[in-house]
C-alpha cells in the first residue's frame, strides 16, 4: 500500500500542499454530553510519552548545551568563563579550518543538486533503461556511511581501481585521501555518491505532480531540452528544488561523520574537518567538553539559519498557490 | 529528442556501472586468497572461496556486534512506531489546546540535529546511568528519529477523514480506543514505511553508538567495522569481507523493500 494510496489522496487534498495541520473538528471533546474528565485529557496522554522524549533529550539538552559552553573544562568545570570558549574556537586552525569546508561544501551545493536533478529529467523523460537506472541510483543511499567509507578506501587506496583507470589514460596516480588539497573533495565526492540516489527520488516524486501537458506542448513545439530545463521544469518544480537544496544541506552539514571517521580521521593534517567532526574528537578525545559545546552552538547556528531559510521559503510558496 | 534519449543513456550506463561497480570490487577482493589479491587486485577471483568471509565472521566478533545492532534496532523502531503513531494521531487529527504548540515544538526538533546536542545528552544519559547500556542507546535513537516519525505520521493521519474518528467514538470508544482499534490499523501503510526507514537510520548510525557505547562488547556492527580496518591493515580480503557481511542484511531489505523506503523518503517532500 502506497503512502499515498489513504483515502483521500495526498496529491488532490490541497491540505497536503501547506504546512499546516489539517484540524478535525469532530473530536472536540467539549462539544459532547457528558465531556468526562479522562477523555479531556486523552489527546494529551497520547502525545505526553512523545512530548518527554523530545523535551528531556532533544530540546532540554540544546539549551543545557549552550549554558554549558559558556563555562570551562578541566578544572574550570562548571565555573563560567564569559566567551572564551569562542574565543579558543576561533583561535583554532582546526576549527576554522572545519568553517572552511563549510564553506566548500556551500559552494559544491549547486553541483550535488544538479546532478540528481538532471539525471531524474532524464529519467522522467524514459531513457532507455530509465527504470533500472533507477533502482540502481538508489541504492548506495541505504548503505552505512561506515560501509561506504570503508569500500572507498579500498578504492581509493593509492594503488586501487581509480587510479588504475586514471592511469589508462595516462593520469595519475592521485594520493586521493592523503593529499590534503584532494581529500576534502574526496570526500565530499564520495558522499555525493553515496547519497544523490535520495535527491534523485525525491526529484522524481516532483516530477509525477509537474502537468505533462506543459512538457508535451514544449516538446512538440520543437524546443531543446535546455530550454525546457530553463523555462518549464525548474519553474515547475521550485519547491522540490528548494526541498532538495535544504535537505542535502542539512545532509552536508550532519552525516558526513561516518566517512570522515572511517576514511580520513579528520586527516591528512586536519584538512577534512568538519564542525561535526570537531565535535566529537573535543567531545571524546581531548576531554574538552565545553569547548564542543561552543563548536556545537555555532554548528546549530548554521542550522538555524538553514531552516529559518526553509520556512522562508515554504512561506512564499504556501503564498504564491 | 528520440536520438538525445539513447545519447543521455550512454553517461547514464556509466553512472550506473559507476554506482554498482565499488560493491562488485569489494565482493571479488573478499572471494580472493591474500597471495591472489596481492598478485592482481582486478582479476576476478580465481577459485571463489568463503575462507575470508569465516575469518571475519568468527574473529572480530562479528556476531555478538550484529545481535547487539539487531536487539537496539528492533526496540527502537518498536518504540518509535508506537510513540509516533500516538502523537502523530493526536498532533494531526485532532484539535485540542495547545496541539499546535506542541506539533511545532516536535518539527523544531527536527532541525536539532545529534552533533548538536550530542554534549550535553552524554552527560544527561550519564547521569541516568544509561552510558554503556542497551536502552540508553534505544532511548538516544528514539530521541533521534522520533520527530521525523511523528511528522511523517500526522500528515498520514491528517488524511484519514474525521467522521471515521466521529463514528467510533459515537459507537462508544475511547479516543485511546480509536487510536488502537481504528487509526492504529489503518495507519500499517505509514508504519512500514516509516519503520523501514527507521530501522535503516539506526541501523547505518555510528555517532551515537561511538559516543553511548564504549566499551568493545557492546559495539553496533557499525562500530563494529570501523575497528576492522585496524584488525586487519595488511590483510585488505578479510577486511573487505568483514564489510561485505556488515552490508548484506542491508542490501536484502533494499532488495525487498525498495518500494516503501521510497515512498518513505519522498513523502515528506510532496508535503514540504
Amino acid at each position: 500500500m502506497p503512502l499515498a494510496g489513504t483515502p483521500s489522496s495526498v496529491r488532490s487534498d490541497p491540505a497536503a500542499r501547506t504546512v499546516r495541520v489539517p484540524t478535525g473538528r469532530g473530536a472536540r471533546p467539549g462539544a459532547r454530553a457528558g465531556a468526562r474528565r479522562a477523555e479531556y485529557l486523552a489527546p494529551y496522554a497520547l502525545v505526553a510519552p512523545a512530548v518527554l522524549v523530545i523535551v528531556v533529550l532533544r530540546l532540554y539538552p540544546l539549551v543545557l548545551g549552550v549554558n554549558f559552553s559558556f563555562t570551562g573544562d578541566g578544572e574550570l568545570d562548571g565555573t563560567a568563563v564569559g566567551l572564551d570558549n569562542y574565543v579558543t574556537l576561533f583561535g583554532d586552525p582546526l576549527f576554522l579550518g572545519a568553517l572552511r569546508n563549510v564553506g566548500l561544501l556551500v559552494l559544491l551545493l549547486p553541483v550535488a543538486v544538479a546532478i540528481p536533478g538532471l539525471l531524474a529529467t532524464f529519467i522522467h523523460l524514459r531513457v532507455p533503461g530509465h527504470r533500472l537506472f533507477r533502482g540502481v541510483y538508489f541504492f548506495p543511499a541505504v548503505l552505512s556511511p561506515v560501509i561506504v567509507g570503508a569500500i572507498f578506501n579500498l578504492l581509493l587506496a593509492f594503488d586501487g581501481p581509480v587510479n588504475a583507470v586514471l592511469d589508462t589514460v595516462d593520469l595519475g596516480p592521485v594520493d586521493w585521501l592523503g593529499d590534503p588539497d584532494v581529500a576534502i573533495f574526496a570526500v565530499v565526492g564520495v558522499h555525493v555518491w553515496a547519497t544523490f540516489g535520495m535527491a534523485l527520488v525525491v526529484f522524481l516524486a516532483g516530477f509525477s505532480t509537474l502537468d505533462p501537458s506543459l512538457l508535451d506542448a514544449a516538446r512538440i513545439d520543437g524546443a531543446p531540452l535546455p530550454r525546457i530545463i530553463w523555462h518549464v521544469i525548474i519553474p515547475g518544480l521550485s519547491r522540490t528544488i528548494q526541498f532538495v537544496v535544504v535537505t542535502t544541506m542539512i545532509g552536508m552539514l550532519t552525516s558526513m561523520f561516518g566517512l570522515l571517521y572511517v576514511m580520513t580521521s579528520g586527516g591528512p593534517g586536519g584538512a577534512t574537518y568538519l564542525p561535526e567532526y570537531y565535535i566529537w574528537i573535543q567531545q571524546g578525545q581531548m576531554s574538552r567538553p565545553a569547548l564542543a559545546s561552543a563548536a556545537s552552538t555555532v554548528l546549530f547556528l548554521v542550522m538555524v539559519v538553514v531552516g529559518l531559510l526553509q520556512i522562508s521559503v515554504l512561506r512564499r510558496s504556501g503564498r504564491a498557490e | 529528442m528520440r536520438t538525445g534519449r539513447w545519447l543521455a543513456a550512454v553517461p547514464m550506463a556509466a553512472l550506473a556501472l559507476a554506482t554498482v561497480y565499488p560493491l562488485v570490487f569489494t565482493t571479488n577482493v573478499a572471494l580472493k586468497t591474500r597471495h591472489e589479491y596481492v598478485l592482481d587486485r582486478f582479476s576476478p577471483a580465481d577459485s571463489p572461496q568463503v575462507d575470508n568471509l569465516a575469518t571475519a565472521w568468527g574473529s572480530v566478533g562479528m556476531a555478538r556486534y550484529l545481535t547487539n545492532s539487531l536487539v537496539v534496532v528492533t526496540c527502537a523502531v518498536a518504540l518509535l512506531l508506537v510513540l509516533g503513531s500516538m502523537a502523530g494521531f493526536a498532533l494531526g487529527r485532532l484539535r485540542f489546546r495547545g496541539s499546535r504548540t506542541l506539533y511545532l515544538g516536535c518539527l523544531a526538533a527536527l532541525f536539532v540535529p545529534f552533533q548538536v546536542v550530542m554534549v550535553p545528552l552524554a552527560r544527561t544519559m550519564a547521569a541516568l546511568g544509561l552510558i554503556d547500556t542497551r536502552p540508553g542507546l534505544v532511548l538516544a535513537y528514539v530521541a533521534q528519529f522520533l520527530p521525523f516519525t511523528i511528522f511523517l505520521m500526522a500528515s498520514y493521519y491528517a488524511h484519514i477523514p474525521v467522521e471515521i474518528v466521529d463514528a467510533a467514538r459515537i459507537d462508544g470508544n475511547t479516543l485511546f480506543g480509536v487510536y488502537r482499534r481504528i487509526m492504529l490499523p489503518i495507519g500499517v501503510p505509514a508504519l512500514i514505511s516509516v519503520g523501514i526507514l527507521n530501522a535503516l537510520f539506526c541501523w547505518n548510525d555510528v555517532l551515537i553508538a561511538l559516543l553511548l557505547m564504549p566499551s568493545a562488547e557492546n559495539r553496533t556492527l557499525m562500530v563494529g567495522v570501523t575497528s576492522l580496518r585496524g584488525q586487519y591493515s595488511d590483510d585488505i580480503p578479510t577486511f573487505a569481507a568483514g564489510v561485505l557481511i556488515a552490508a548484506v542484511p542491508v542490501l536484502l531489505v533494499y532488495l525487498f523493500f525498495q518500494r516503501h523506503i521510497v515512498q518513505g523518503v519522498t513523502a515528506g517532500s510532496t508535503k514540504g
